[in-house]
């Protein structure tokens, strides 16, 4: 086991270096660089003023030279210097990443909040009017656009409430934070939250009909023990997948929703970033994510071995 | 016609004098004005930029030598008032303007302001200097200067090559401000120093800008507010959805289009609005050099086809000015009169009549319905562009040319452009003051940096310097007019639409003055108070 | 079954309600994508001053867009790009994927961890990333949307069919097979591959539908299928810019067509992983 976690580790570190020759070769196969982006909002194109900036940034060494520098910085903690601001990018990044955590989480926590208990339900109740229901709402869910949904929700509220949920300036308490969070984090979780309602629903089905439940039944345990102990437990597998298979989609609904409603996190400065083709930034944040998603693949893949005991991995 | 003019003009002063009278009431000191924002400003260093998102923030903090006259609708040479320069004076031969300068004026660092500063701020963006700015986007502006001399602390000589009256009028603008000699390029990108009338406190990316009230101001009792904040929201929507909903004071400027603005004062009628010029013209960037525009018939073939009225009327209900490379009057000061327009070919009424010219030009070419000139139309990835492009794709396809549109990343725009890479390009482009000596001399001369088209007319440039040395302002006018009109009868950079755009603000907003025909040069905020 | 179409159909309808439902609308949807020529009734190019921005009536029946087009003709057209992104990001995603997952599953040992690391390092980074210098390098069009999108699917596709062929692997079927001395290839192919099918017609049926959200989303940042190609995500992401109040009927329509049709697909998957995955029925 311990070995299996270790390996794990250390394949963890080969796919780390994986994206980052990926992401350092992918941005300089794309046309342009900062010195010309720069230039853009002026409207020039001074060969002599680029190239100088070019030279400034060391964007013209070598290219195994330019990686190089950057890992030795990753190494000692210098994550270098953003070509828009100009400020180290630690500055920049730091933090944007508790928003863009606490919206997501947020959104993970509504998602389970409402899909876990809106499955049991529509499990136990099934074929009813209210599955019925249920199983259209979570369809829907996974149907729209998220940004559409996003639009929809600004859309209400400016018409029937005369607000518009959007941030404008740095809520001053952490609890202000939460409120302003809360409608754009149900626009992130409402599909997240529509999978787990789906997958909770057939998990429980399937587990609902074993032998080992029908034994439980016959033993005399109440109904809502049975559900809820044994049902439940192994009910809790396909969740933790959903939250390893649609981390790509969360990302994705995290950008445009924190565009939507013009959050300052994490994910709308990788887009901008992106845009200035400012590498530093772009490649570290990039780094950072992969960090993350290999990190929840993991996570998600020893749960499943302690949850899953058929499911072996060779040592 | 005339009376629309009329009218136009009329409105405007009204707006903006109804603005002054206001201003005539008991001013309020404090409060904070919240300003909704929309491209993140690449950098905050006036000097180095061409775009409002950096100018209208910051232009706050600094002062100029000289700057328009707030109670002007528009931003003329003869309605020029004294900033930090009290007073100034040309010599006999016009080669030299000299300034007088204020005294016991500090930067928001505590240190004095003196003549040093304005040599140090123009030796540097005449290139004489390495100021080590990363780009510097008006060096053609100040081509005319030979030196700057000091005459001790109060006192700065500018020594020209020739007289030129426009000196004075690219001295006033936004993009002029004075920079202190003590604070490097680098540091005035992310935290400038000025004298103006609000200080830099912070500038965070993709979000948010503050200034706050700088009590030791030169100008006693101002600014009133304490402070100014942007908040950068990048759909146009939402910003004006907060807006209405009370969360923000005013808009960027030209920040609602015209459809917008309607829909505003739909749902709050006492919103102020104005709808003006926004110093942005479309026009069209052909790459003489290349198949097929190499040929002179195709380029006029092409120029016929185009209904520059339908542009206006589908990206701004018709509110956009049709004109030549210089902005049309009333607002403008230096565009065609209707009577003289109708004059220049290529901007005839009668569309159908042209285009049927312009298929009868590429019959004779071998053209037909059945064989359309294939083409690339290409374009920054940007709304705007793409819109401008898709009409005259459709425009196109009158004379037989089967256009394709190629959005192209800015970047990669850029660098096509440079490569002259493209064989029919459509450009949106800003012109930071209203003035021949800025359009022709940064977009037109041979060899400039932003004359993409790599047009060259000698005989014309010598009409460029023969105007920038006219002191007639009437006379220069006509000269004007007549160098507008022969650049759009070689199709140098055919000119489709001026743009306007629309600024709305509160009531409760007081003391705010804009120009018709600039949309750069009067975000000061000095003389603006909240009435709450 | 036997007894014509009629009471097949019938059959289906009572078995399969909502499948049902799933597969008319996507078979509206491909007859508007395909037939778009002739249904359209005005054409999806043209611009038009004078309709610039006209509610929803009798000439332009779901408006018209800032340019004076036809919204409901950009619509029938949009469908055409919609089912284009689908179908072709789906097969490329879905089948690069289901070999890439059913070879590192049933061959284990190096391969496996490599293709592991190869699609963790695909999961990684971010779809924007990839989609962003795929248009920026070879200029944005349809096909290079395609690629763009069909990117992000074969890591998930392959970790699916991966952990399914991994289970598949120790029954005993297999094992009985490998026994009778059959070499792995055949009993990959015979044995196992038949087994993942199932699971990988639903998964790809469901992946339908997340390929046209991704386009919208790509539109909606700028990269995507680009003019004068009428994509329901793009026009859906223009008009959201600036006729949220003013013209709304630009922003629910084609909100609307995307999440129908997805709704449509899902219904389909549903249905089929009801019908093909005998342990997942209800």
């Amino acid at each position: 086991m311990l070995s299996y976690v270790i390996r794990r580790l250390l394949l963890m570190i080969v796919t780390l270096f994986g994206v980052s020759v990926a992401i350092f070769l992918l941005l300089r196969i794309v046309p342009g660089n900062i010195a010309d982006i720069l230039f853009d909002s002026a409207g020039l194109i001074d060969p002599a003023e680029k190239q100088k900036i070019v030279v400034d940034l060391g964007l013209d060494k070598p290219l195994p030279l330019q990686y190089a520098q950057w890992i030795a910085g990753l190494f000692r903690g210098d994550l270098g210097y953003s070509y828009v601001s100009e400020k180290p990018v630690i500055d920049e990044i730091l933090p944007r990443i508790p928003i863009t955590a606490r919206l997501a989480g947020i959104a993970l926590l509504f998602a389970v909040c409402t899909g876990v208990p809106l499955g049991v339900i529509s499990a136990v109740r099934q074929n009813t009017w209210l599955d019925y229901g249920l199983r259209i709402l979570s369809l829907s869910g996974l149907s729209m656009p998220a940004f559409w949904l996003g639009l929809l929700i600004l859309m209400a509220f400016v018409h029937f409430f005369g607000t518009i949920p959007i941030y404008e300036r740095e809520p001053a308490t952490y609890w202000a934070w939460i409120q302003m969070l809360v409608i754009p984090a149900a626009a992130v979780g409402f599909r997240s939250s529509a999978l787990i309602m789906r997958l909770t629903r057939s998990s429980m089905l399937e587990v609902l009909r074993q032998d080992y439940v029908r034994t439980a039944r016959a033993k005399g345990l109440s109904e809502g023990a049975v559900t809820f102990d044994h049902a439940l437990r192994n009910a809790v597998l396909p969740v933790i997948t959903t939250i390893g298979v649609e981390t790509a989609f969360l990302m994705g609904g995290l950008i445009v929703t924190e565009t939507v409603f013009n959050i300052p996190g994490v994910a709308r400065f990788l887009v901008e970033a992106i845009r200035w083709r400012d590498y530093p930034m772009v490649q570290n944040l990039v780094m950072f994510i992969a960090l993350v998603v290999v990190t929840v693949n993991l996570l998600v893949d020893l749960t499943y071995m302690f949850v899953d005991p058929r499911i072996r991995y060779g040592g | 016609m005339t009376l629309g003019f009329l009218a136009r003009l009329m409105l405007a002063c009204l707006l903006i004098s109804c603005a002054g009278l206001a201003g005539a009431q008991a001013q309020k000191q404090g409060g904070m004005l919240r300003v909704t924002h929309r491209d993140n400003p690449p950098s905050a260093s006036i000097h180095e930029e061409a775009t409002i998102s950096t100018d209208m923030p910051f232009m706050a903090v600094f002062n100029n030598l000289v700057v328009f006259d707030p109670d002007s609708p528009q931003n003329r040479l003869d309605r020029i008032v004294p900033d930090l320069a009290t007073s100034w004076k040309y010599s006999d031969d016009d080669r030299t303007l000299t300034f007088q300068l204020r005294d016991g004026v500090k930067w928001h660092d505590g240190k004095p302001f003196t003549s040093a500063d304005v040599k140090c701020t123009w030796d540097i963006v005449t290139g004489k200097v390495d100021g080590k700015m990363r780009k510097n986007p008006r060096k053609t502006w100040w081509f005319n200067i030979k030196e700057i001399t000091t005459n001790g602390p109060l006192e700065v000589a500018f020594h020209l090559n020739d007289p030129q009256p426009s000196l004075l009028v690219m001295l006033a603008g936004g993009f002029s401000p004075v920079y202190p000699c003590h604070v490097p390029a680098a540091q005035m990108r992310i935290h400038p120093i000025g004298t103006g009338p609000f200080k830099f406190i912070e500038f965070r990316q993709n979000e948010s800008i503050r200034l706050e009230r700088n009590p030791d101001y030169w100008k006693p009792g101002r600014p009133y507010l304490d402070g100014i904040e942007y908040s950068i929201i990048a759909n146009r929507s939402t910003a004006i959805l907060a807006l209405v909903a009370g969360k923000f004071d005013l808009t960027l400027t030209g920040e609602v289009t015209p459809e917008l603005v309607k829909d505003v004062k739909a749902q709050v009628p006492q919103m102020q609005c104005l709808l003006q010029p926004s110093n942005t013209q479309g026009n069209l960037l052909v790459n003489r050099e290349r198949p097929p525009f190499d040929d002179a018939r195709i380029r006029r073939a092409m120029g016929l086809a185009i209904d520059r009225k339908a542009f206006s009327d589908i990206l701004s209900r018709g509110v956009y000015n049709v004109g030549g490379a210089m902005l049309a009057p009333p607002e403008g000061l230096w565009g065609w009169t209707p009577e003289f327009m109708a004059t220049v070919p290529g901007y005839s009424a009668d569309v159908e009549k042209s285009r049927e010219e312009g298929r009868r030009i590429m019959a004779e070419l071998g053209y037909g319905p059945d064989k359309m000139l294939p083409l690339k139309v290409s374009t920054r990835n940007i709304a705007d562009y793409r819109d401008a492009a898709v009409i005259l794709i459709d425009h196109l396809k009158t004379v037989y040319i089967q256009a394709e549109l190629e959005p192209l990343d800015s970047a990669v725009w850029y660098a096509r452009l440079a490569r002259k890479d493209y064989a029919v390009g459509m450009n949106v482009q800003g012109t930071g003051i209203d003035d021949p000596d800025v359009m022709f001399f940064e977009n037109y001369l041979c060899g400039s940096e932003r004359n993409y088209t790599a047009y060259c007319n000698p005989e014309l440039e010598k009409l460029f310097h023969q105007q920038s040395m006219m002191k007639d302002q009437d006379a220069r006018r006509q000269l004007v007019w007549e160098i507008d009109r022969k650049l759009q009868e070689d199709g140098a950079r055919p000119v489709v639409y001026q743009s306007q755009g629309g600024t709305c603000w509160w009531p409760h907003v007081k003391g705010l003055k804009l120009a018709v025909n600039s949309i750069y040069n009067h975000w000061r905020f000095e003389d603006v108070w909240l009435d709450r | 079954m036997n007894g014509g179409f009629l009471s097949d159909a019938v059959y289906w309808s009572r078995r399969y309600p909502l499948g049902v439902a799933g597969a008319v609308i996507m078979i509206v949807f491909v007859f508007a994508a395909v037939f778009a020529g002739t249904v359209a009734p005005l054409d999806p190019f043209t611009t038009n001053p004078r309709a610039s921005l006209a509610p929803p009536g009798a000439t332009y029946l779901m408006g018209a867009d800032m340019m004076g087009r036809d919204v409901f003709s950009r619509m029938i057209h949009g469908a055409r790009i919609s089912l284009a992104v689908a179908l072709g990001a789906t097969f490329l995603g879905s089948g690069f994927g289901a070999a890439l997952g059913l070879s590192s599953g049933y061959l284990g040992g190096w391969f496996d961890l490599v293709v592991q690391r190869v699609a963790e390092v695909m999961q990684s980074l971010p779809l924007l990333v990839m989609a962003l210098v795929i248009t920026a390098s070879l200029g944005p069009s349809l096909i290079n949307t395609i690629i763009a999108i069909a990117i992000p699917l074969i890591p998930n596709v392959a970790r699916v069919i991966r952990s399914n062929v991994l289970s598949l692997r120790e029954m005993p079927f297999v094992e009985a097979a490998r026994a009778t001395g059959m070499s792995e290839w055949r009993v990959a192919i015979i044995h196992v591959l038949p087994n993942t099918l199932a699971p990988l017609i639903v998964l790809a049926t469901a992946q339908l539908g997340s390929t046209i959200l991704t386009e919208a989303s790509l539109s909606f940042l700028g990269l995507g299928v680009p003019e004068p190609w009428p994509s329901w995500g793009r026009m859906l992401s223009e008009s959201a810019a600036e006729y949220v109040r003013t013209a709304p009927w630009l922003v629910i329509f084609p909100g609307l067509a995307i999440s129908l049709v997805v709704f449509g697909t899902n219904l389909l998957g549903d249905a089929l992983r009801d019908a093909l995955d005998p342990r997942q029925r209800d």
